[in-house]
């Protein structure tokens, strides 16, 4: 990139050529005081305050935000001139102020207040009349104090091009003009909280804050938000009080984030921004409980240890360590996963052990680390910032990961990137791409759609196939595959046009860097092995045509994962099929080294994997015990009847978890752990980046985090770990663990560890070997009695115990709808918001109804984030059908 | 030599019999004149509405050089104001310089003539509604 010279107040800068004044001289630490100019931002030019005076090159007072920077310029920022402009621009924007310093949130961090003392002004010369325009209070999470608004339109162009939803503008015009929703209707929007995060005063506020603390009290702790998967940044913001008062020592008073920190760049959703409720909620477990007589009561921790291990060791005695079984934690950290599975496999002696994810989509693992070694996998989710084209394949972005929303929003905006989104149900997703295809495919016809795809892109020769064969194996197998699945076939299958399948197909083919995302409606299909390797196929083709010697491809693949440490939790090998680090459980020499590093024998019956899940093994009854941590199967394993039938059939059950979960409340003892704000730890999101959790606040209450529970345990059951802090332990994993190794706890704290990188920096990318997918008769079988297909996803505002125990998060979405589509609604005379009953032959429950054309006909969708209504017990593990009626009575 | 001594004497004896010259006095029976500047005990002011004046600004506390202000924000749910939730003036901290009052933008702490404050340490932390209760009595609202 060509660089440019030029030269702000006497200091020499080299920067890319089209950067303008400001950035240029925000970069190189000189301050140009501004308001409506932010990086992220495209420039508006409103506030009129960062004038400078150019005395070379395009001589004369320029806006530095406005002005781009031209070789050899000079600029001096504060002539007498400039300030004497300055100061007249900020009288007048401070004549209609509210000046309510004292009682603004904003006070202490506000962009007009700082300048206000930059430029030490007097008292206005002014006497203009305040603004007493009514503070806005529409919805539980943002306030607009409109009084308090410059005009700078930063919220609106942040709402418009980073969250895509373009809520609020200005209206009316002149000396009218406001901020606000069109018509002064009620927000509507996501509540990703952009507004109040660029807002440079203090118009949008904080509701959740409320005058909680003042800017200078606060203690700022970098972290890493718990929620879904894609591992942004959070700062949790802190203020301590005085011992002896109810709030305790410490408390999370807001969640803020930084522009220059971490992989979001300062975009977060409403889960992360205003979703720490739970941190401080009552309902949290603060010392151990243990079933007496029927009733969980409160215990000592000494008690509650030795209880555990009394009757652990009692269990290994009489039946054998295999009949305990462990369910490893989705939101825990590494380390806490990496020592459970330690402490399952050496101390309790059993390879029984499993977690959620997992569970639901047993496949996955061995898939996405295929996927590594070929090298298709995304090294990090910056790549969809950099990407030519995306393409959003089952994947509800803007519901399950807004935050990769954004990203791809970016890349529209910066790289002018290509979308395609398919997906069975019509997402939402606001972008402003060039080209934008929407394909819907019908449900179950994955496989198809894939084929369709590969088809059409041999069929219009996008890729040259002499290349694809030398970089990839048994060609032939694909194409003799695909033999007799013509165009037609496809479209009747998949219910997409064969001119909306070729547009995608060019689309794809394209030049330049593709990025696939991979979403949860595929990964937890009951055909999903069949589907990601048709996917893959489709990558590998792709991919192929375009690769270069590097043997680093075009394509990258991310797989959507539902937690903030899914991917952490399968890495740490909290599953039956591998040891930490993706080894394969049957691979005996690897069994030694974990035997030297962890110091112990592992029987040898360890080494064989349990065929059937976890839940089958306990209603077959060879489980006596069941170890979880940190999940809530009874409500997000997809058969919530076989869980509660096995949690009911065993006798001994530990849940360790920070809410009293429907499977807490199961236990034989409940042992409580800090959250996310309490501890330390790495996270591993699903972009496979390794970020670091810093301790903000003491635990609350009795509670410990889970190493140092296990580490308790096994101390109690005879073989004591020397684990200090969790350093410790991800030195371990360091050493034992392929994929994490060159990973340092230190160093985290800068920067963040890609594995992908690691693992492909030291390996190349192996050849890949096309694979048939025989189409499998499709299991959509519409039972009369069930005509409707039951479709479960995820949901912005919520996700499992930690929201609905927040209530902020609550009160924005209090209940949990079934979307109808409207020709279904209209035959079964249903309208929004009337109370209906969803039953399945398993059971029934009782639910809103939305009508809405996002799902297609003959399909519904329910939420599954809800916690507190158990879609689950509808599921029984493959594709479920249920019939709606409306509430008698 | 001696007349010093002497010059000394009958001044010292002209207090001694001179009625309107005793600087101690039978307190606490006599009340001590205090002066028009005197900075007693920091009060939380009253307003018009009958609440207290104070909006929980935070700039006392951030003023106070011995630290001893605690003030923790909420929001009125009737009027959504802010005002103090908590207001916690630890008296065996203070040091009445009234910075606190200097600080104040809406004259919600001043420091008066209450000087009584002999407590032990179960009770050095004056809460909101004893600093009020000081303002109270005293039957001004400002």
């Amino acid at each position: 990139m060509k660089t440019i010279n030029i030269i702000i107040d006497d200091k020499p800068i080299t920067v890319p050529e089209g950067t303008n004044i400001f950035q240029a001289a925000l970069d190189n630490g000189i301050y140009i005081p501004g308001l409506c100019y932010h990086p992220r931002l495209s420039q508006f030019g409103g506030c009129r305050l960062c004038m400078v005076e150019v005395t070379e090159r395009r001589t004369g007072h320029r806006f530095a935000c406005a002005h781009p920077v031209s070789e050899g310029m000079m600029v001096k920022v504060n002539t007498p001139k400039v300030v004497r402009y300055r100061r007249s621009v900020m009288e007048y924007l401070l004549a209609h102020h509210e000046l309510s310093c004292p009682t603004c949130d904003k006070s202490g961090e506000c962009g007009l207040q700082d300048i206000t003392h930059e430029l030490s002004l007097a008292p206005s010369r002014f006497h203009a009349v305040r603004m007493n325009a009514p503070i806005v209070r529409d919805n539980p999470v943002l306030e607009l104090n409109r009084n308090r608004c410059v005009l700078c339109g930063r919220c609106v162009s942040a709402c418009k091009e980073i969250e895509g939803v373009g809520a609020i503008d200005f209206q009316k015009r002149g000396i009218q003009t406001y901020i606000g929703t069109a018509f002064d209707k009620p927000l509507e929007c996501s509540f990703c909280g952009s507004c109040l995060s660029v807002c440079p005063t203090g118009s949008w506020q904080d509701r959740t804050f409320a005058f909680r603390g003042r800017a200078w009290e606060l203690k700022k702790t970098q972290t890493i938000c718990p929620y879904c998967a894609v591992g942004c940044t959070i700062i949790l913001n802190t203020k301590s009080a005085p011992a002896r008062l109810e709030e305790g020592m410490e408390t999370v008073r807001r969640v803020t984030s930084d522009d220059r920190l971490g992989i979001n760049e300062g975009n977060l959703c409403i889960k992360g921004r205003f979703g720490y409720g739970f941190i401080h909620a009552e309902e949290r477990i603060k010392t151990p409980l243990l079933r007496k007589n029927g009733e969980l009561c409160p215990v000592t921790w000494d008690e509650a240890l030795g209880h555990v291990s009394e009757r652990f060791q009692q269990i290994i005695s009489e039946h054998g360590g295999r009949a305990i079984a462990g369910i490893g934690s989705e939101k825990g950290t590494n380390e806490d996963n990496y020592l459970f599975q330690k402490f399952c496999r050496s101390v309790l002696g059993t390879n029984t052990i499993d977690n959620l994810a997992n569970m639901r989509s047993p496949s996955l693992n061995s898939l996405i680390y295929q996927s590594v070694t070929y090298g298709f996998t995304a090294t990090s989710l910056r790549e969809i910032e950099v990407a030519n084209t995306l393409f959003f394949f089952g994947a509800d972005v803007t519901e399950a990961h807004p935050v990769i929303g954004n990203m791809a929003r970016k890349a529209v905006r910066m790289n002018g990137a290509n979308l395609i989104v398919a997906n069975v149900r019509r997402v939402t997703f606001r972008s402003a791409a060039k080209n934008d295809i929407r394909l819907q495919y019908s449900f179950g016809s994955q496989v198809e759609f894939i084929h369709a795809l590969i088809k059409t892109i041999l069929d219009e020769k996008l890729v040259d196939l002499k290349r694809v064969e030398q970089s990839a194996d048994n060609l032939n197998e694909l194409l003799s595959g695909l033999d007799n699945f013509s165009g037609e076939n496809a479209s009747q299958l998949t219910g997409i046009p064969p001119e909306a399948m070729r547009k995608a197909a060019a689309v794809l083919t394209k030049p330049g860097h593709c990025c696939i995302i991979c979403g949860k409606d595929i990964e937890e299909d009951p055909l999903a092995e069949d589907i990601i390797k048709a996917l893959m196929n489709l990558c590998a083709l792709i991919n192929a045509a375009y690769n270069t010697d590097t043997g680093y491809g075009k394509v990258s693949l991310l797989f959507s994962r539902s937690h903030n440490n899914t991917q952490g939790v399968n890495d740490m090998g909290v599953v039956p099929g591998f040891l930490p680090g993706y080894i394969d459980i049957n691979d005996v020499s690897h069994k030694e080294k974990i035997e030297r590093v962890w110091g112990t024998s592992l029987s040898s019956d360890i080494f064989q994997k349990e065929s059937a899940s976890i839940f089958d093994c306990a209603l077959q009854g060879k489980l006596r015990g069941i170890y979880i941590m940190g999940a809530n199967p009874v409500i997000h394993y997809p058969n919530g009847k076989e869980v509660l039938d096995a949690l009911r059939k065993i006798d001994f059950l530990v849940v360790q978890d920070t809410f009293l979960t429907e499977t807490a409340r199961l236990a034989n003892i409940v042992l409580p752990v800090v959250t996310f704000a309490e501890k330390e730890g790495t996270f591993t999101n699903m972009g496979m980046t390794v970020q670091r959790l810093n301790r903000a606040i003491q635990p609350v209450g009795d509670a410990k985090p889970d190493w140092q529970i296990i580490c308790e345990l096994a101390r109690r059951m005879g073989s004591a770990y020397s684990y200090t802090s969790p350093k410790d332990i991800l030195n371990e994993i360091e050493s034992i663990v392929p994929i994490y190794s060159g990973i340092n706890y230190d160093r985290l704290k800068r920067k963040e560890f890609y594995w992908v990188s690691s693992v492909l920096g030291r390996n190349k990318p192996i050849k890949y070997t096309f694979t048939r997918i025989r189409s499998k008769s499709l299991d959509v079988k519409r039972n009369t009695g069930f005509p409707l297909a039951l479709l479960t996803g995820v949901s912005l505002n919520h996700q499992g115990a930690f929201s609905q125990h927040s209530k902020v998060l609550r009160s924005v979405a209090p209940a949990c709808h079934v979307e109808i589509n409207k020709k279904d609604a209209k035959e079964m005379n249903i309208q929004s918001g009337d109370t209906v009953v969803v039953e399945s032959p398993q059971k029934k429950i009782t639910l809103q109804a939305k009508v809405t054309d996002k799902v297609p006909d003959g399909v519904v969708f329910v939420s599954e984030d809800y916690e507190w209504i158990p879609v689950n017990l509808l599921r029984n593990g493959e594709y479920t059908f249920v019939k709606i009626s409306r509430e008698t009575g | 030599m001696i007349l010093p001594l002497l010059k000394g004497l009958i001044l010292t004896l002209k207090r001694f019999f001179n009625p309107y010259a005793v600087v101690t006095m039978r307190y606490p029976e006599e009340r001590p004149k205090l002066a028009s500047r005197f900075r007693g005990l920091p009060e939380l002011q009253i307003g018009k509405d009958g609440r207290e004046r104070c909006i929980a600004c935070g700039l006392c506390a951030r003023v106070c050089p011995s630290q001893c202000i605690y003030v923790e924000g909420a929001t009125d749910e009737a009027t959504q104001r802010r005002y103090p939730k908590i207001y916690e003036l630890d008296a065996f901290r203070c040091i009445f310089c009234g910075f606190c009052e200097e600080a104040c933008p809406v004259r919600a702490v001043m420091l008066r003539d209450t000087f009584e404050l002999s407590t032990d340490h179960s009770k050095a932390i004056f809460d909101k509604a004893q600093l009020m209760d000081y303002s109270r009595k005293r039957n001004i609202t400002i």
